[in-house]
């Protein structure tokens, strides 16, 4: 990006000074950053943000900013909030991607990485961080098999083995408060939820009656097969989906997420569970 | 609740591109009040499933500590069926797969603020 001329600048100092829903604070922020100006760059996007919430580039350069700064947490917050909006946001994944390597959550490291990947193949620092956790790691379909390592003990590769840890690459979406795979009788195979959840309950009245009358509902009316079902109840959105085999998966998010994203969410966390199981059977 | 509100209801939601019905249903009898439904809709089987549907989940919601249900949506390989739960009444909405599914949440939504 080319340097701002002094009257861009004032541009769009004026500009912003002039309507508080322009968007010039965007550029005037990004060139108050470029010139160590952090504060008033983060001063400027927050205000920006209170406007428009839902620009994706204001949130990415704030989660910059709050990273440039030393929060990191604030920072994957943001990215988050990113790909909430933009799921295939090259800078968040990446940014998730080394904040979970450096906690040690190598599971969900990888899968913001090969997402990050996936956008732009040609980055040399993802490419390196993800070649130090195929050592570190190998995947399922490389080293492990060739050299017919044993199975490293599981603590070794949260996220993989433990039931409960399924559904943790997920975690870094605020809106996400957990994910259950169910059997046919309700009963819990995968994943947790919120800490003060009686899950084995939850399972029992959600799980096995949802999925029965979704079943009648959809039959008897001639629609076919049932995919999903959105509960909206006070507390949160609900979204139940057939796995095969009788199983049904339930994510629950914020009562606040938009409907689309839960089913997005819905969609991974069916993925990681049928990973799992996959890997299990 | 009077006839011009129900009317009003009907027309709101039916005109969603893609529903193929709509019904006001007694939420404790499972019957329709009003609907609006096209040919090959059977407005009877419909508000008893859907009622059904609701109660079930409702009380699944409401024993799983997630609170008061609101509305549920489900998706199956050939269309939607929405519910939103009005007091004693309920707001049924079948629609078929290609439907605008936000805009049929959002008048819906308006459709249940009127009759409550």
């Amino acid at each position: 990006m080319r340097t701002p001329a002094p009257a861009d600048l004032q541009r769009w100092s004026e500009e912003v000074a002039r309507d508080p829903d322009s968007l010039a604070f965007l550029p005037l922020a990004q060139a108050y950053r470029r010139q160590g100006k952090r504060e008033a760059a983060l001063r400027l996007c927050l205000r920006g943000l209170e406007r428009h919430p839902a620009h994706v580039e204001a949130h990415a350069l704030l989660a910059r900013l709050y990273l440039e700064e030393g929060d990191r947490e604030k920072a994957c917050d943001e990215w988050a909030i990113v790909l909430r909006l933009d799921p295939e946001n090259f800078e968040a994944h990446r940014g998730l991607g080394f904040a979970y390597l450096e906690r040690g959550q190598y599971g969900a490291a990888r899968d913001h990485l090969e997402r990050a990947a996936a956008v732009r193949p040609g980055d040399p620092a993802v490419r390196e961080a993800l070649a130090f956790l195929e050592e570190l790691q190998p995947s399922s379909n490389g080293q492990r098999e060739a050299t017919e390592r044993p199975e490293p003990p599981a603590a070794a590769t949260p996220g993989v083995h433990d039931p409960r840890r399924v559904f943790e690459p997920l975690m870094a979406d605020a809106s996400f408060l957990g994910a259950l795979v169910l059997d046919e009788q309700g009963l819990v195979l995968v994943g947790t939820l919120a800490p003060d959840q009686d899950v084995d309950a939850l399972g029992a009245t959600l799980g096995g009656a949802v999925h029965d009358e979704a079943t009648r509902t959809a039959t008897h009316l001639g629609l076919g097969a049932w995919k999903g079902i959105l509960l909206e109840t006070t507390r949160a959105l609900i979204h139940l989906s057939p796995l095969g085999s009788g199983l049904v998966l339930l994510v629950a998010l914020r009562r606040d997420t938009p409907a689309g994203w839960a089913r997005h969410a819905a969609s991974r966390a069916a993925e990681l569970a049928r990973g799992f199981l996959e890997g299990r059977a | 609740m009077t006839d011009e509100v129900f009317a009003t209801v009907l027309d709101r939601v039916s005109r969603v591109p893609g529903v193929r019905g709509v019904l006001v249903v007694d939420a404790q009898a499972g019957v329709p009040v009003v609907a609006e439904v096209e040919d090959g809709v059977a407005d009877s089987a419909v508000a008893a499933l859907a009622t059904a549907l609701f109660r079930r989940a409702a009380r699944a919601a409401e024993g799983s500590e997630f609170g008061h249900l609101d509305a549920l949506q489900l998706e199956a390989e050939g269309g939607h069926v929405v519910v939103a739960g009005a007091g004693e009444l309920l707001l049924v909405a079948v629609a078929a797969g290609d439907a605008q599914l936000g805009l049929l949440r959002l008048e819906v939504q308006r459709a249940v603020e009127d009759l409550w």
